[in-house]
């Protein structure tokens, strides 16, 4: 028996939401793959990503999702959100049952088990699976090219199990396992793995990006985009988590914006056929870091010298994306010039009950 | 291209190469693989067939065992028909995936060449490895030579894709003395494979026209139920064991008693409990002591999980001794010798005639069980006998006089 | 065999390996996550400042939001509800709508009256209108005037299905529209066409026909079942000036109107001073010029231009065209034998007082010549109502109307300048026709014998920016309508204001808001984490939130670009409440089903540990 082709689907990019002055979101597919009757935290920033991959992926589609929120929150005792298949794996797997996923459809499109375009296969990792325990799985699909697309949807913690820190977690960050102290007064000591750059630098043959819940357009192109991509491709997702930050929850998505605004979440995106980094997404505006920071009850400890520590930080990433730097935020670097996060006595409070 | 068998044949193949050809007749769609001795030679073997247009797979060099587990799980949630295999800590490395497959229910089959764990640092057979995995709701098993390795992969997917069953199959073979060790294994005619094994077809698979989601979060009350379902299926397995080992006989011409094989056991006061390659040492020298008038013989064990319980019961309640050779590490344990003597035990302790128990802790870090062993144990057991008492109940075989 | 003789209850049944089936109803009831909620965002649209502040309370955001979407017909459809003519207000409006607009202080209002005039010549160039009249109910109505107000109350009432006969005393219809507005603001031609559309709705225009003098105050009483009195105000006002009477002494609005109607030949000397800083005023200067005059002055009382009673683009445009200022003056005389050659100038200020006379005048002062051949007076105009029983008219000379716009207990309605004077009303043609408007729907109420309703104010107009998230709306210049240059413009009749083309008014009405009203952004729908927000079509206002499963976390209201989502706390709530049964409920659900169970042993306990012994 000749062995059939695989067919793959090509989704259609997204337009932009602004026609010149006008706001007005693109058309949407109409398919939900995702639906009410989840116990994610309400605002829940991973949720808001899981629903617009989902939306732009469509109905032929199998969701992998290894232990995190997204699996805990949302897959609750035998009922489930997913109008597509859905699987749990292990925390360490992300990569490699998605792998298994992928080589099975291959094989059955192939030798005439299964009859069908080639699914949409999607990983849905936490920063903690993504990171750290399931980093190696993860590099070991991309490394194989896989036909699929693993997303990191990153909170910046183990949320899931209670506010724990991980390598991506944000240098200042409180965490149940990174608390503020008089010894430690910054919290968190380490700077964030630069897991994308990472996943670019180690996979060039790989369609790799940064997204956020605060750019739903760009970050639905990007889905598409990793998903028509013939082959791995990885996308990091800034999810902001409202327990783990510690912020009011209508401000998930401004979160998404400030983010990246700020500096602290370059947006780009690995050109697989150029080799080469994209850095032209550019945000409305640059802002000092402060502004983010002042939001998250987190950062609620930070002195002026850890503020300045992350604007240097921030400004290290504009110059990455070849960004000039305007004078407040270079005078923004300099302790001298700031004030400690006002609310430290609050931020002690809040440690205790997360 | 698409997987091409040739006609019936005999060939010279070791057990390694023997579990890669029934993962080629059985037409597996995924292999996952990464190198550990000694079972390294089986993925050798199926990486050449897949490079040759023989198999039509998904040859998958994994990551790490832990990988390859999840690769097999992700596979065979699919609907795929998986291959894997590991050895030594490779099985361990890959240890948290086990109850996850047997609890999704996904038939995945790996092959175990076993290997010591470390330490020592050594290649040589130890069932440690697989043994440790045994209450993870896999179906397990020892073959003692490559013909038997052949038939066990054929059957244990036909075994565990029936959806009366639906349980991943670890097929165990010794390191060395089975995986590398070449005999004589007839390999079938195309059709009489096609005639015993279905395709697979997992009831509920990740399809996206038919949406269901593995594995989600339970209320804690809805636990029992389905580990009371796991438990059920196991226990159901055994039947459609004994159905399966039936057909292949017929198909095939080779019949197994899918539980234990006694050997020379008619008139036998004393015998081995064994798995595995040993009994092919074990059977020579009884025959070589059943010469010099001793009334010895061997009971090997095909299927441990699930345990036959009233089958070991029954069989070993004939005699008077029995040597558990333990070829495993249960530091610390009932015996503190292997775990092996546990289950027998277990299963003896309501029979009215129970034998007296050895545990021999014989055969460790994959040395072999040399003729003179054999002859000590036996001589340990015929004391045993005459005394009407175990002298001592677990023996470090080669350390004591 | 550990399993044999197992039973799993059929309350406790689970599916195979948990695999659990794609959501059902029966599934997502179990988490009701609803009840999590204390705030609940709801859709409740507001009034946009724009149709607040327009005088007709056009649905501007409504047709901004239409042209959006390239459905024309669709918005001049919209349009044509408030406004008879809007091919007429898009040119010639004051557009307090602009002045009202967010966007202004976001970067520049929207330039609503040129989307509006892009519509009103949509509407013109259309074979048919959109607009029918009414099914005929055999109520004779008489609408006196024929300008914005009773345009106005004469397209409404046709659309009541009332016959209405309008009765107009100069020889053409329009009005303030024709004899009021110059031709190269309102080119002649685009108003006829909306003459043309009254009639085409079955409007009987009567011209040539004088209330007072070709038809009595009786007649109007005894033939018409009511009618609607929009007379204007007719009248130009004098300045008290010696000499007024010369030759060479013109009126603003008269000298707009002999032009406009062509009732007589005007002639302008070379040097030509216009008298008042209004709107009228510059109209009448910026005619002089194309009248032939070589220098044209216009003399206010007002300290500076930015002082001055008119709007300011109008200013800019004559200043541009080289009308001359001179500020802080008033004209005592008219000097010259017999004809103008010069005037008298006196200092001047406002006086603030209000009555009669609120300009002081320093006749102390010494008084200054200017030279001219013709001088245009310009400083308003009252009312000519001779004919109507003193009963309805008041001190001020216009007609006494109660709130309703109606003259007593009779069936005789009043709208337009001719109530709006003294009213603190702007006189704007936009404000008569939407005064034309309601006195239409009122006196359609007395005559179908229902109870009159009050003009409502909105409550809640959305001006803070801060109910609003801007950071969807990047600044965006505005399109800014071509204008004929200068000095070509001072010579001829042809509109100076330039159409928007068809890109340039999408473009525009693309920068609205839609302050406060919901136009299917679908933000709300792409955000919410749930997603509990639905839709079936993408349609304003059809969004719908599942109450049963909104946890209340307010990102949709956060990210509403319009800010028409709200949040209402859960307790002003009777409806939609969740109160569920959960998987968590202890009485209910499957821990209920347990419970009983656990219950039972507890009651069989005491017997059994009987029956044991």
């Amino acid at each position: 028996m000749p062995a059939i082709e695989v067919q793959r689907q090509m989704l259609p990019l997204l337009n932009s939401p602004n026609q010149g002055a006008r706001f007005y979101n693109p058309d949407l597919p109409e398919t939900e793959p995702f639906v009410p009757g989840h116990r994610t935290c309400a605002g829940c920033g991973p949720s808001i990503q899981y629903r617009m991959t989902s939306k732009a992926s469509g109905d032929n589609t199998i969701l992998v999702g290894p232990t995190g929120c997204m699996y805990v929150a949302n897959s609750s005792y035998l009922c489930t959100p997913y109008n597509v298949p859905w699987a749990h794996t292990q925390i360490g797997s992300a990569g490699s049952f998605t792998a298994g996923v992928a080589a099975a459809y291959e094989a059955m499109i192939r030798k005439g088990k299964w009859k069908g375009a080639y699914p949409n296969i999607i990983c849905e990792a936490g920063d903690g699976s993504a990171s750290d325990i399931g980093l190696a799985s993860i590099s070991g699909a991309l490394y194989r090219n896989h036909d699929c697309l693993i997303i990191c949807y990153d909170n910046e913690q183990y949320a899931n199990t209670g506010i724990q820190a991980s390598s991506r977690t944000p240098y200042g960050g409180m965490t149940t396992f990174s608390p503020p102290g008089p010894m430690i007064p910054e919290a968190k000591k380490l700077f964030p793995k630069d897991l994308a750059r990472m996943m670019a630098a180690g996979h060039p043959h790989c369609y790799v990006a940064t997204a956020s819940v605060g750019y739903p357009i760009d970050l639905m192109n990007k889905v598409r985009k990793g998903l028509n991509h013939k082959g791995a491709a990885y996308l990091m997702v800034y999810t902001p988590c409202q327990k783990g930050f510690v912020y009011e929850t209508p401000r998930s998505i401004d979160l998404g914006r400030l983010v990246v605004e700020c500096g602290l979440y370059p947006m780009w995106e690995w050109n697989p056929e150029q080799r080469e980094f994209d850095y032209s997404f550019r945000p409305a505006s640059m802002r000092p870091v402060s502004e983010y920071l002042k939001l998250q009850g987190r950062f609620g400890h930070l002195q002026a010298e850890h503020i300045a520590t992350l604007q240097r930080f921030a400004n290290q990433q504009w110059h990455m994306m070849g960004v000039e730097l305007p004078e407040p935020l270079i005078r923004a670097a300099d302790a001298k010039n700031l004030a400690a996060m006002a609310s430290a006595e609050a931020a002690a409070v809040v440690a205790q009950t997360v | 291209m698409a997987t091409v068998l040739g006609k019936k044949k005999t060939v010279r193949i070791n057990g390694c190469v023997a579990a890669a050809q029934a993962a080629k007749y059985a037409d597996v769609d995924v292999i996952a693989a990464y190198p550990i001795r000694p079972y390294t030679a089986t993925m050798m073997a199926l990486a050449q067939m897949v490079a040759n247009g023989e198999l039509d797979a998904e040859y998958i060099v994994a990551d790490s065992e832990h990988s390859q587990l999840s690769i097999a799980h992700g596979a065979s949630s699919s609907g795929a028909r998986v291959f894997t295999g590991s050895s030594g800590v490779g099985v361990h490395f890959a240890f948290e995936l086990y109850s996850p497959i047997s609890g999704s229910r996904m038939p995945v089959q790996m092959m175990i060449a076993d290997r010591t764990l470390d330490p020592p640092g050594d290649f040589g057979s130890e069932h440690t490895d697989a043994l440790a995995t045994r209450d993870m709701g896999w179906l397990m098993g020892w073959s003692c030579d490559a013909q038997e390795a052949f038939d066990n992969h054929l059957m244990g997917y036909r075994i565990g894709e029936d959806p009366r069953v639906l349980l991943p199959q670890m097929v165990c073979q010794d390191g060395f003395f089975v995986s590398h060790i070449t005999s004589e294994v007839d390999l079938p005619d195309p059709g009489q494979v096609k005639e015993f094994l279905p395709p697979y077809k997992h009831p509920y698979p990740l399809d996206p026209r038919h949406p269901v989601s593995h594995g989600p979060q339970i209320m804690p009350e809805q636990g029992p139920p389905l580990q009371l379902e796991r438990a059920r299926a196991m226990e159901g397995s055994m039947p459609v064991i004994e159905e399966i080992h039936e057909e292949f006989a017929k198909i095939f011409g080779r019949r197994y008693d899918p539980w234990i094989e006694e050997f020379m056991t008619d008139d036998a006061d004393v015998v081995f409990f064994l798995q595995g390659a040993h009994a092919v040492t074990g059977r020579y020298a009884i025959r070589h002591m059943r010469e010099r008038g001793a009334k010895v013989g061997l009971v090997r064990l095909r299927t441990f999980r699930p345990y036959p319980t009233d089958r070991v019961r029954e069989v070993l309640s004939k005699f008077k001794v029995v040597g558990v050779i333990e070829t495993n590490m249960g530091l610390g344990s009932v015996s503190s010798g292997g775990s092996l003597y546990a289950e027998v035990c277990g299963a003896l302790y309501e029979s009215d005639r129970r034998p007296l128990v050895h545990s021999f802790m014989a055969g460790m870090g994959g040395e072999a069980i040399v003729l003179k062993e054999f002859y000590w144990m036996t001589q340990k057991m015929l004391e045993a006998q005459k005394r009407g008492k175990i002298e001592k109940r677990t023996h470090w075989v080669g350390f004591e006089d | 065999m550990s399993t044999q003789g197992t039973h799993i209850p059929d309350w406790l049944q689970v599916p195979f390996a948990g695999i659990t089936p794609a959501p059902s109803q029966k599934g997502q009831d179990l988490f009701p996550t609803g009840n999590w909620r204390a705030i609940r965002p709801v859709y409740r649209d507001k009034m946009p400042p724009c149709n607040n502040g327009c005088g007709a309370n056009e649905k501007i955001q409504g047709y901004l939001d239409l042209v959006k979407r390239g459905k024309y017909l669709d918005a001049y459809a919209l349009i044509k509800e408030d406004m008879p003519f809007p091919s007429i207000t898009g040119r010639v409006c004051y557009h307090p709508c602009e002045q009202a607009c967010n966007r202004g202080q976001h970067d520049e209002a929207i330039s609503i009256r040129a989307v509006e005039r892009f519509l009103g010549d949509f509407g013109q160039a259309l074979p048919r209108d959109v607009v029918r009249a009414g099914p005929p109910n055999g109520k004779k109505i008489a609408v006196v005037g024929s300008g914005p107000a009773g345009h106005s109350a004469a397209y409404q009432l046709a659309r009541l299905g009332y016959e209405v006969t309008i009765l107009e005393k100069s020889p053409k219809a329009g009005g303030l529209n024709r004899g009021g507005i110059p031709d190269w603001v309102l080119p002649r031609d685009v108003l006829d066409r909306e003459i043309e559309r009254l009639v085409e709705l079955g409007i009987t225009i009567k011209t040539n026909t004088e209330v007072g003098k070709d038809v009595t105050w009786d007649d109007l009483k005894r033939n018409y079942d009511a009618c609607v009195l929009a007379v204007g105000l007719t009248e130009p006002n004098s300045v008290r000036a010696e000499g007024e009477d010369k030759n060479g002494v013109l009126y603003g609005l008269p000298f707009l109107r002999d032009i406009g109607m062509g009732t007589s030949r005007v002639t302008l000397g070379p040097r030509v001073v216009v008298i008042g800083g209004g709107n009228t005023a510059i109209d009448c200067a910026r005619e002089a010029f194309r009248q032939g005059a070589q220098e044209v002055t216009m003399i206010t009382v007002e300290g500076n231009a930015g002082e001055m009673p008119c709007v300011p683009e109008d200013l800019h445009d004559m200043l541009e065209e080289g009308v001359e200022l001179l500020h802080e003056r008033a004209m005592t005389a008219v000097l010259g034998n017999g004809k103008v050659e010069a005037l008298q100038l006196h200092p001047a200020r406002f006086s603030g007082a209000i009555n009669a006379s609120p300009i002081a005048v320093d006749r102390a002062a010494p008084a200054e010549r200017f030279a001219a051949d013709t001088v245009i007076i310009a400083v308003g105009q009252h009312a000519s109502l001779k004919w109507l029983p003193d009963q309805f008219k008041t001190e001020r000379g216009t007609i006494r109307v109660d709130r309703f716009g109606r003259l007593g207990e009779t069936n005789v309605f009043a709208a337009g300048d001719i109530v709006q004077a003294g009213s603190g009303q702007p006189l704007m043609v936009v404000n008569a026709v939407g005064d034309g408007k309601r006195v239409a729907f009122n006196l359609d109420k007395v005559l179908s014998a229902e109870p009159l309703q009050p003009r409502t104010i909105p409550l809640d107009v959305v001006t803070d920016l801060g109910r609003m998230n801007m950071t969807y709306f990047p600044h965006f210049p505005r399109v800014q309508q071509a204008l004929l240059p200068p000095t070509s413009r001072r010579r001829t009749q042809d509109e100076v204001i330039q159409a928007f083309t068809e890109e340039q008014a999408v473009e525009e009405a693309n920068r609205c808001f839609s302050c406060g009203t919901c136009n299917a952004c679908d933000n709300c729908y792409l955000v919410c984490p749930e997603p509990c927000i639905v839709r079936s079509v993408r349609s304003n206002g059809l969004y719908k939130i599942l109450v049963d499963y909104c946890k209340g976390c307010r990102v949709c209201i956060e990210e509403c670009p319009t800010g028409c989502l709200e949040g209402v706390p859960e307790l002003d709530f009777d409806t939609g409440v969740v109160r569920m049964d959960t998987a968590f409920a202890i009485t209910q659900g499957l821990h209920g089903r347990q419970a009983e169970e656990l219950r039972r042993v507890a009651d069989q306990a005491a017997k059994d540990i009987e029956h044991w012994r």
